[in-house]
């Protein structure tokens, strides 16, 4: 009776300011530097060299160097591809995790749904940090318990998130559609629900990878990751806090590392997190 | 009914006839809001007045800019631009400042909004929020509760001095509609701005909410401006009548007269669409196609796509603002050539 | 009754959380490598203290009979043994909590002094140069590695400027009579205005150290919710009365964007205790976090297990606390016992 009747919304280009450009630069770059890093840099900074120990920052050693005589700088560079290649290991490790339980939770019946929900709920009223802490050290501490202790405990965030989608995207007319067609449940899930469910999990990924970085990095510091002489950041700090009274940009220098990677990928999640919901934007 | 309208004894034209004194005097009005990639023209060159006490209906489907014309009326949203002229009592609105705009609202010109479930913070006590509008004048905790008191009991809201501890939630749609009234009311402004007051409702709560309507602005011979996609309850409310299509007005005249000729073959459409008591109809007719969306609007005349009596100047000729002998101000070619 | 059933259920998830850890925890002591009596009785034990072990923890048993034993353990109360002290980890960490405590709360008052502000002027100035400077800033200070920080505040202020001191809790020679644990909180007690300030300046370091991750997540939160209020519905109304932005802010966006946050405050608090395993370390101080990160050092498995359940519950009850406040500041669910009582 009434003449509501839906209008074309207009298409939305992508625009990016020079802001969002120089964030996306900055995370391009640091791929790149931990794709490369270990290449280029040089060989002498896994040996000691006791003529060159605790160099203040100049102009041959643009960080100084460490108790071992090696240069910070590049044992940085080199350090990259561990920080950051294990960072992303967790977050695809306990996405897959994540998805696995999500999906079984949306296609199985309704007590499998139930049953993982509560477990997830379980898991996300855990201190993640601390459970992390106690798996890694029965594990033994590296860097692999490390990765494999922060893959147990960060799912369950993944899990409810893409739940929550997919049970969304399920009731949409064009999954309905296709189920009616016969298509098998399956084929639904993997075709048509779960890519359309995965725009919400990039976003959360860049603030992941964020987050994971500052966690991973702290196992490393408590000593059940990454240990010394490993140039993983978190091992660098934990390794050179002992003689930061003398040497504090042994410190500073892998901490500023971790803090530009944390800082670009929290930006980027901002960025994301806006362009998806612009009521936020500034 | 013809194309050619009739010039009926007794019936005198707009332009000719007494107005009441303007209260609100709106000239030549342009919405435009800057999204990421452009300008977008919401509302085109819009003018039109009120009068104290008059009651005057802005009809028009989703999308047509109705509600962003209200909104701009209190410059409720700071995101879109406006030009031209708002006059109000004399005063032009767009340009007093922030703070000399907000002391005009909720004292001068109350506005309802559609939805009452959405309307009301969930947190704040009924009587605080109709108390608020006082309050914020500097008006004392008492007599604000004494008067947002009296204003539910003006709008027929049962036991209402128990429930003004009440939280929202614990009222129905159509008493949650009367809070909102009385939010707007309590003030008590000269003109009342009712976007969609009762869509959210049942027909029956409708009525009634329109009904109260009715009765208070006459009493306090307060102006409504009545804003709604449905012509049906319009009728018995308004003095006169405007439509609006795709940002523009179309067409606007006396009420019974727009209800009995309408010229322009959207009001038409739109009526067509309205089911009526005194006309058996098989089916609803209702207009083909959808209004255009604000950035892409067809040339010529926006409305020509989906009209029946589309000619060839149509769809490269925007139509001018031509007065019929019935009185009707008309945007459209049938109609001469503006 | 809704309100009780609404926190009846929070309390059975909280059950059902604690038991979901400890079965946990339970399977980590299990996939222990070695020979768990060993393990349990330390590296230096003899064989027969080995034996004794074996027979305290009931290892000759079925699985099954273990855990149900564990369960059992834990509802008494017996979260373990630390092999290095012989103490039950239990009363190891009761002795330490409250300095722990101590550190939370002051974070936690100095990042809700410093966020709610910040947020509320950003969301009234939207889009001005404040909001988008504090939006970088909240970023930026939520990705800060808590341990790097608090290795630099502590060598600047404490090492370069000497403004405080540089680990510890308090000062050699000042020390007020242990009546709560919490240095602070003690030397008032006993009127003890220097034992007061002196607690204080060793505190001050730590406290910021949680309260700058702390204040940028309760800041980004709470603006985007009170954004997301002011963008609202309700708010179109609130506005057509005259209400000015501050006063949309204050009195409408602000109670309601409450609710979100002290859940949010609720979780980060939560939080702190596992950010105090490397922040109490680096300032030496007594606390939950330190117990753990030296279990972890004396590789005291039983010792961080114990703790970790332990950690698990407080989390857990800081969590339900949060959820009950959430509930008791909405009407919605406040009001719902009355109404249903009055019918």
């Amino acid at each position: 009776m009434t003449l509501v009747l839906p209008t074309a919304a207009p298409r939305r280009k992508a625009n990016f300011t020079a802001y969002e450009l120089t964030v996306f630069g900055v995370v391009a770059a640091l791929f790149l530097l931990a794709l490369i890093g270990p290449m280029i840099a040089p060989a002498d900074i896994y040996t000691s060299n006791m003529l060159e120990t605790l160099f203040p920052p100049s102009a041959e050693h643009w960080l100084g160097t460490d108790d071992q005589g090696r240069d910070i700088f590049w044992r940085l560079v080199a350090g990259s591809r561990l920080s950051l290649f294990a960072t992303v290991l967790v977050v695809i490790l306990y996405s897959i995790i994540g998805m696995i339980v999500a999906t079984l939770a949306t296609v199985g019946p309704r007590w499998v749904d139930e049953l993982l929900m509560r477990i997830t709920d379980i898991g996300l009223s855990l201190p993640g940090l601390v459970v992390s802490l106690g798996i890694a050290t029965v594990l033994g501490p590296s860097l692999q318990s490390g990765i494999i202790a922060l893959a147990l405990t960060g799912w369950p965030m993944t899990a409810r998130i893409l739940r929550t989608t997919m049970r969304r995207t399920m009731e949409q007319p064009f999954v309905e559609g296709a189920r009616i067609l016969g298509v098998s449940r399956t084929r639904l899930m993997l075709k048509h629900v779960l890519p359309n469910s995965l725009d919400v999990l990039i976003v959360k990924w860049a603030g992941d990878i964020s987050f994971t970085m500052l966690i991973l990095a702290g196992l490393s510091f408590i000593g059940v990751g990454a240990q010394p002489p490993s140039p993983e950041w978190g091992a660098m700090i934990s390794g050179a806090r002992g003689y930061m009274s003398i040497a504090w940009w042994a410190v500073a220098a892998p901490g500023a590392a971790i803090v530009i990677n944390a800082v670009a990928f929290a930006l980027l999640a901002d960025i994301l997190q806006v362009r998806r919901d612009p009521s936020l934007q500034a | 009914m013809g194309v050619d309208t009739i010039l009926t004894d007794g019936i005198v034209p707009a332009q000719l006839r007494q107005r009441p004194e303007a209260l609100l005097q709106v000239d030549q009005l342009s919405i435009d809001i800057a999204t990421r990639d452009a300008n977008v023209r919401l509302v085109d060159n819009v003018s039109f007045g009120i009068g104290r006490g008059e009651r005057v209906a802005l009809v028009g489907e989703s999308g047509s800019g109705k509600s962003v014309t209200a909104q701009a009326l209190m410059r409720l949203n700071s995101r879109v631009k406006l030009s031209g002229r708002v006059q109000f009592d004399g005063k032009d609105l767009l340009s007093l400042s922030n703070s000399q705009m907000a002391a005009m609202r909720g004292q001068r010109m109350g506005m309802v909004f559609q939805d009452p479930m959405s309307s009301l913070d969930p947190l704040m006590t009924i009587g605080d929020q109709v108390a608020e509008t006082l309050r914020i004048r500097g008006v004392s905790k008492r007599e604000a509760r004494q008067r947002a008191l009296d204003v539910l009991d003006e709008l027929k809201v049962e036991r209402a001095a128990e429930r003004l501890d009440s939280f929202p939630h614990e009222f129905s749609g159509g008493m949650r509609q009367r809070v909102v009234l009385a939010m707007a009311l309590v003030g008590e402004p000269d003109l009342l701005i009712a976007d969609e007051p009762t869509t959210a409702l049942d027909v029956r709560v409708q009525e009634r909410v329109l009904d109260l309507l009715d009765e208070i602005s006459r009493r306090r011979s307060l102006a409504v401006l009545l804003i709604t996609h449905d012509l049906g309850i319009v009728a018995g409310f308004a003095d006169r009548v405007m439509v609006m299509y795709s940002g523009r007005i179309v067409e606007e005249n006396e009420a019974t007269l727009l209800f009995a000729e309408p010229q322009h073959p959207y009001t038409r459409g739109l009526l067509e669409a309205v089911p009526r008591a005194d006309i058996t109809v098989d089916r609803l007719r209702s207009i083909a196609g959808a209004p255009p969306a604000p950035g892409a609007r067809p040339s010529g005349c926006t409305f020509h796509p989906r009209c029946d009596h589309a000619m060839a100047m149509c769809s490269s000729v925007e139509p001018g603002e031509t007065i019929t002998p019935l009185g009707a101000r008309v945007r459209c070619h049938l109609y001469g050539a503006g | 009754m809704a309100y009780l059933r609404l926190i009846s259920q929070r309390l059975v998830m909280t059950v059902l959380t604690l038991w979901g850890l400890a079965t946990l925890v339970f399977v980590m002591i299990k996939l222990i490598p070695g020979d768990e009596a060993q393990v349990a009785a330390g590296p230096g034990a003899s064989p027969e203290q080995v034996a004794s072990v074996a027979k305290r923890l009931g290892l000759d048993m079925p699985v099954v009979q273990q855990y149900l034993n564990f369960l059992l353990r834990l509802l008494r109360g017996d979260l373990g043994t630390s092999v290095v002290s012989s103490k039950p980890v239990l009363t190891e960490l009761a002795a330490v909590l409250p300095s722990t405590i101590e550190l939370m709360i002051l974070a936690s008052i100095i990042g809700t002094l410093v966020a709610f502000p910040m947020a509320l002027v950003a969301a009234t100035y939207r889009g001005k140069a404040f909001d988008g400077i504090t939006r970088i800033i909240a970023v930026t200070g939520g990705a800060m590695p808590a341990f790097w920080l608090a290795l630099m505040l502590q060598f600047f202020f404490g090492n370069v400027w000497r403004i405080t001191p540089i680990s510890g809790q308090h000062s050699f020679g000042i020390s007020s009579p242990n009546l709560t644990g919490m240095p602070t909180l003690d030397a008032l007690l006993a009127g003890d205005m220097v034992g007061f300030l002196d607690a204080m300046a060793y505190l001050i370091l730590p406290a910021f150290v949680f309260a700058i991750p702390f204040a940028a997540q309760v800041f980004r939160l709470l603006r985007a919710s009170l954004l997301g209020v002011l963008a609202s519905d309700m708010m179109l109304p609130v506005r057509a009365k005259g209400a000015s932005t501050s006063r949309m802010v204050l009195r409408h966006a602000l109670p309601n964007s409450l609710l979100p946050t002290v859940s949010l405050m609720g979780v980060l608090i939560g939080g702190m205790v596992g950010g105090a395993i490397l922040v109490e370390t680096v300032f030496a101080r007594r606390g939950v976090g330190s117990f753990l990160a030296n279990s972890v050092a004396l590789k005291d498995t039983y010792a961080v297990l114990g703790a970790v359940m332990f950690v698990g519950i407080a989390v857990c009850l800081v969590n339900l606390v949060a959820d009950v406040i959430t509930l008791m500041l909405d009407p919605r669910i406040r009001g719902a016992q009355f109404r249903v009582g009055a019918k």
